[in-house]
Formats: structure tokens, C-alpha cells, sequence
């Protein structure tokens, strides 16, 4: 059971050895039952589609795992589509040439196969920091999708079902469902899975190897100078981040039934993973989780909306690293910028013009900033 | 005890550091000081010492072991710790984090991936005695970027202490101190050293703090050893005196 601690004067509550205060306690309270009645809410509009929220969160997982790179070790990855394609391609080629049917043991195949992706793909890319580490992780990423690409046992560009055995469907708990039950089926497992990947990275942060990462990315002289073989721990981390995304690409492939080399493995769907990190909140454990599932609803309104869809997803990531660099959740948080500003707002409502006001001159200077290197771009001078 | 073997180091045409051969810690607890002009050699002297750079030829052996091959990160284990000129702590973590930090990594607990880093008691322990030693209780909860620079020199020695070491190299642990913080930054340095039985090789360009504290002052000049002695030396070696301050000429 809960056990409640006192710390600086504040009520806390530790489970499992999570902390929360009680406001955390009940937004993960809401937050779980939530993701729970997501299947029913879903059938209340046809504008909210289960599949939708469901391939948000599934990418979102991922983002979950990028994360652990990106916020600890600040080293960012241009390339982490190839572990959710790894592991959405082993699940492919599993369930067609071994005949693996069962839903659980096409997950560990999956988690697997991205695991020896990210150790080699980590040992071969981490001798490098910044922008070649990045553009590393990215030529390997093109690789995957060229093998996934051109080779015909792996569909070309037509891609793979994943439709074991005599009934065409994987196996969950060595029965069949219907369509529709399969797809409420997999949604809560992916919960489940969501659930305790969350909890384990919750862990982790809080653990000496989480110090031993932050140390490496605020100061990595240093920490070889405290005894830290950098560049093992960096792979560590790079190889667990790269699990996540097994996992959620193993998902991804029994959940839809079918890969694509476009969906799952192109450099744009690592560009989106990293995106649906830094829209969430990438100081935050939920915040890639959430990043995500707005991404994927984004993409999907923005589709049925206007053909230049692209351009809206632009637009937002404009807004948000402009206006909320720290992301939905981190902006939403106590101490946050948007409770900040509510407050301001409640004392003193003519705030409002202050901001447009300063709004409207941060994009005058933008608009002026960008005009001038459209000049140098196209002229060449200034 | 820790010595360099015939150091040799080039960038280039320059070299840095010419046939340096050189023992610390014969005692436990030694304060050695490393003087010299600009450009004499001490920070690659210490460099090499640590595994920052590798030498060109000559060798660097600790208790009867060639550590030349060994990394960096492998010389801490082996009891060798430094400090930078310029600060280098985790910037982000608190001071008390900072200090945690490097007492998980000495203890071999930064691989443990479900235990939380705050509840190793003998840890915590550790991080509250070096935080009074350094007299740093107060600034314990400050974000390391966010303190004045004389704490942030401390904690920057606080956290080589931290280390455990036999050996401890500090590259000017004074410099951009000020006069009335850096008695205060030194003595604490020499007061824990001393206790702890830490050998301490420091660069130092303050005379008189190494006049006041010296067991043994190496005198680096255009990267080859101009004198070992005592402190005295800075007083009766004139040329050396001509060297470090420009007078006598």
C-alpha cells in the first residue's frame, strides 16, 4: 500500500518507490483510467479514432525511450525509426517464415531484434557526439529502409502482413478474435505495456545511472575524470532507448497487421519520434507519451483538413519552440509557463495586451530575421 | 607513488613537455606545488599525469605499474584524480547531486538501474561529510551553475575528494578567486588533503600561497624541469626568480 512521507513540509505519497504529491497522485489516477476508457470513449465520436490514438500513443512510446537519450544524455537521435522498424519487421518476418503465432512470443522477438540493432547500431554511432552522432544514427536509419526497401523476402515497398497461421491473426492468449475485439484486445495491452515501460523508466530516472547519464550530458570531460567509461554507459542507454522502440514497433505490427518500409522505417518517422519528444516535453517522463498521441492527431485531422498538411505540423512546432520550449506537460506543470501566465491573468487581466504586444514584436523580428537570410540564400549577400 | 618517466609531448613544433622525469608521494600526504611561466608545460604535465593526453615517448608508472596505456577514466579508479583550471561540475545537479554523483561512481554503483540514488546510506553519509569538510552545507541545494565562483572552485575540489584518491592534481584551484576567497579556497584544500593522507600536486601562480604551503615546489620552464626543491628555492634561485616574476635583471 501507499506510504505516506513527509518531505520540505509536503505531503508525498511512495508506491513501488514512485513519489507524488497528491495532485501527481491523482492526475496519474485520471491519467490511467483514462487511457483505459479510451475504447469506449471512441465510440462516442467519429472525429476520435481508436486506431488513431492508438498508433499516437505506440509512436509515443518510443519517443518515451528517445527520451532517455535526449534528456539525460542530451545526445539526439536523427535515427530512432530504425528500432521501432526492427522491431516491426522481426515481429513481419516471424510470424511469415518462423509461423510464430502467438502475440507474446512475436513481442520478444521483436525486443530482441531491436536490442542487437541498438547494441551495434549504438557501438558503431557513439564514437561521435552532436551533430555526427546525429547524422550517423540518420545514415543508418536510411540504411534499414533501403534493406527494407529492396528486399523482395521483405516485401519491397509493398511491405508484410502479419497474418500467421490458419486464422491470418496472431494470437492473443492462443485465441481468436474478431476484428473489431482484436483491436480493443491489443489497445489494452499496449496500455499495459505502456504502463510498465513508464514505470521502468520512471525507475531508471530515478536511479545512480541516471546520474551517471546526467553527468555524461552536462559535463562529459568531467565525468571520464570522475571514472565514468562514458562512452559504455552512453551505449547503455542508447541500446535501452532503442528497446522501447522495438517494443512499441512490435506492437505496431500486430496491432495493424501490417508494415511498410514508408511507416515505419523512413527518416521522416524518426524526425516525428524526436518531434513528438520536444511536443510533449522532453524534461518530462509522460510528455513524449503525450507529444505523440497529438502528433498522430495532428497529422490525421491535418490530412482531412488540407493536402498541405505538413505545413500545420510546421506551424506548431513553430508555436512550440517559440512560445513553450518545455513542451505540453512541462508547460502545463506547477511552476510551468501556462499556470504562471493564469495567474498573471487573474491578477491582472490587461496582461493580455502586454503579451500580444510582445508577441507581435518577437515576430516582427522574426519575419525581418527570416526575410534577411531568404536574401542571403538567394543573392548571397546581406 | 607516481612517477613520470622521461614525459615527452609535441603539438607540432611546440614542445610542451621535454623529457620530464618526476616522483610524487614518497610520503603519504605530500603538497607539492608546480611553478612556472606561461607556457612552461604544467597543465600538459598534468594531462599526461591524468590520461587527458598521452605522451609521445616515456612512460608514467603508479606503485611499481606502467599506467601509460591505461584510460582516463581507469586512472581515477587507480586512485589519480584532478580538478580543472576552468570549472568543470555538472552544471544542471545541485551541489549535493554533484557530490553524490561522483561518490556513486567511486563506490561502483552507477550501473544499479532500479535502486534510487538517493538512498544508499553509506553514500549519503559520504556526500554530507565531504559537504562540511568543503563547507559548502550551505549552498548544498544550489544548482552548481548559480553559485558565486569561489564554491565553485570548492566544489570542483570537493568533488576530486570525493574521489577517494592517493593522488590528487589540481590545475589552479585559486585562479579567478579572489584574494580574500582564495586563502579560504587553499586552506580548506590543504587541511582535508592532509587529513585524508592525499597526495596533492597543485599549479599554482600565487607566490605566496606556495611559499606559505609548500612541502616541494617543481619548477617547469619551456617544458623541461628547471628546479625540485624546497620552497626556500623561489627565494635563493635567482634565475628562476627572473623567470617567474621578470625581476633580477
Amino acid at each position: 500500500m501507499p506510504e505516506r512521507v513527509e518531505t520540505d513540509g509536503e505531503t508525498r505519497y511512495r508506491f513501488l518507490g514512485v513519489e507524488a504529491t497528491r495532485r501527481e497522485a491523482v492526475a496519474l489516477a485520471l491519467g490511467v483510467v483514462a487511457l483505459f476508457a479510451i475504447p469506449d470513449v471512441t465510440r462516442l465520436s467519429d472525429s476520435l479514432q481508436l486506431s488513431v490514438i492508438h498508433q499516437g500513443l505506440l509512436f509515443g512510446f518510443a519517443a518515451v525511450g528517445l527520451n532517455l537519450l535526449l534528456r539525460h544524455t542530451k545526445l539526439t537521435s536523427f535515427g530512432h525509426a530504425a528500432f521501432f522498424g526492427t522491431g516491426a519487421y522481426a515481429t513481419a518476418v516471424l510470424a511469415k517464415y518462423a509461423g510464430l503465432q502467438s502475440v507474446g512470443l512475436l513481442l520478444l522477438g521483436a525486443i530482441a531484434a531491436a536490442t542487437v540493432m541498438a547494441a551495434l547500431v549504438g557501438a558503431l554511432s557513439l564514437r561521435h557526439t552532436g551533430l555526427y552522432f546525429a547524422l550517423l544514427t540518420l545514415a543508418f536509419g536510411q540504411l534499414l529502409y533501403a534493406i527494407a526497401l529492396g528486399q523482395s523476402a521483405l516485401g519491397g515497398s509493398d511491405g508484410m502482413p502479419i497474418r500467421p497461421g490458419p486464422a491470418n491473426q496472431p494470437l492473443l492468449l492462443g485465441t481468436t478474435f474478431e476484428p473489431a475485439v482484436y483491436q480493443i484486445l491489443t489497445y489494452y495491452l499496449t496500455v499495459v505495456v505502456i504502463l510498465v515501460g513508464l514505470f521502468v523508466m520512471y525507475r531508471i530516472t530515478q536511479s545512480p545511472f541516471r546520474n551517471a547519464l546526467d553527468a555524461i550530458g552536462q559535463e562529459r570531460t568531467r565525468a571520464r575524470f570522475i571514472g565514468l567509461p562514458v562512452r559504455r554507459y552512453v551505449w547503455a542507454a542508447f541500446v535501452i532507448s532503442g528497446v522501447y522502440g522495438g517494443v512499441a514497433g512490435g506492437l505496431y505490427a500486430v496491432v495493424r497487421q501490417y508494415v511498410r518500409p514508408e511507416g515505419t522505417l523512413f527518416f521522416l518517422r524518426s524526425g516525428d519520434i524526436l518531434f513528438m519528444a520536444i511536443l510533449g516535453g522532453f524534461r518530462t517522463l509522460v510528455g513524449p507519451l503525450i507529444g505523440g498521441v497529438v502528433l498522430i492527431f495532428l497529422q490525421d485531422v491535418g490530412q482531412d483538413v488540407t493536402q498541405y498538411y505538413e505545413f500545420l505540423t510546421g506551424v506548431v512546432l513553430l508555436v512550440l519552440v517559440y512560445g513553450f520550449p518545455r513542451g505540453i506537460v512541462g508547460s502545463l506543470r506547477s511552476g510551468g509557463v501556462v499556470s504562471t501566465r493564469l495567474r498573471q491573468l487573474r491578477r491582472e487581466p490587461s496582461a493580455v495586451a502586454d503579451w500580444a504586444r510582445s508577441a507581435g514584436r518577437t515576430a516582427e523580428r522574426k519575419a525581418v530575421e527570416s526575410l534577411s537570410s531568404l536574401r542571403i540564400i538567394l543573392f548571397g549577400v546581406d | 607513488m607516481l612517477e613520470a618517466r622521461n614525459l615527452h609531448k609535441s603539438f607540432g613544433e611546440l614542445v610542451a613537455t621535454d623529457d620530464v622525469s618526476l616522483e610524487f608521494g614518497q610520503e603519504d600526504g605530500e603538497l607539492v606545488f608546480i611553478v612556472g611561466p606561461n607556457g612552461a608545460g604544467k597543465t600538459t604535465f598534468i594531462n599526461l599525469l591524468t590520461g587527458f593526453l598521452s605522451p609521445d615517448e616515456g612512460s608514467i608508472v603508479l606503485d611499481g605499474d606502467d599506467i601509460t596505456a591505461m584510460s582516463a577514466d581507469e586512472r581515477v579508479d587507480a586512485g589519480i584524480a584532478r580538478s580543472f583550471q576552468v570549472v568543470k561540475v555538472f552544471e544542471e545537479m545541485t551541489v549535493r547531486e554533484n557530490l553524490r554523483t561522483v561518490v556513486l561512481t567511486e563506490r561502483g554503483k552507477t550501473w544499479s538501474l532500479f535502486s534510487m540514488a538517493d538512498g544508499h546510506a553509506d553514500v549519503e553519509r559520504t556526500v554530507d561529510d565531504l559537504l562540511s569538510k568543503f563547507r559548502l552545507d550551505d549552498a548544498a541545494n544550489t544548482v552548481a551553475e548559480e553559485l558565486p565562483h569561489g564554491d565553485r572552485k570548492l566544489l570542483d575540489v570537493a568533488m576530486s575528494f570525493g574521489l577517494d584518491p592517493d593522488y590528487l592534481l589540481l590545475d589552479e584551484p585559486t585562479s579567478g578567486v579572489s584574494t580574500r576567497e582564495k586563502e579560504y579556497v587553499i586552506e580548506t584544500v590543504v587541511e582535508v588533503g592532509r587529513e585524508a593522507g592525499v597526495t596533492t600536486v597543485t599549479i599554482e601562480h600565487d607566490m605566496d600561497i606556495v611559499t606559505e604551503y609548500a612541502d616541494r615546489v617543481v619548477a617547469l620552464h619551456q617544458g623541461a624541469v628547471h628546479g625540485v626543491g624546497p620552497p626556500t628555492m623561489l627565494e635563493t634561485d635567482d634565475e628562476l626568480r627572473r623567470l617567474l616574476l621578470g625581476v633580477g635583471e
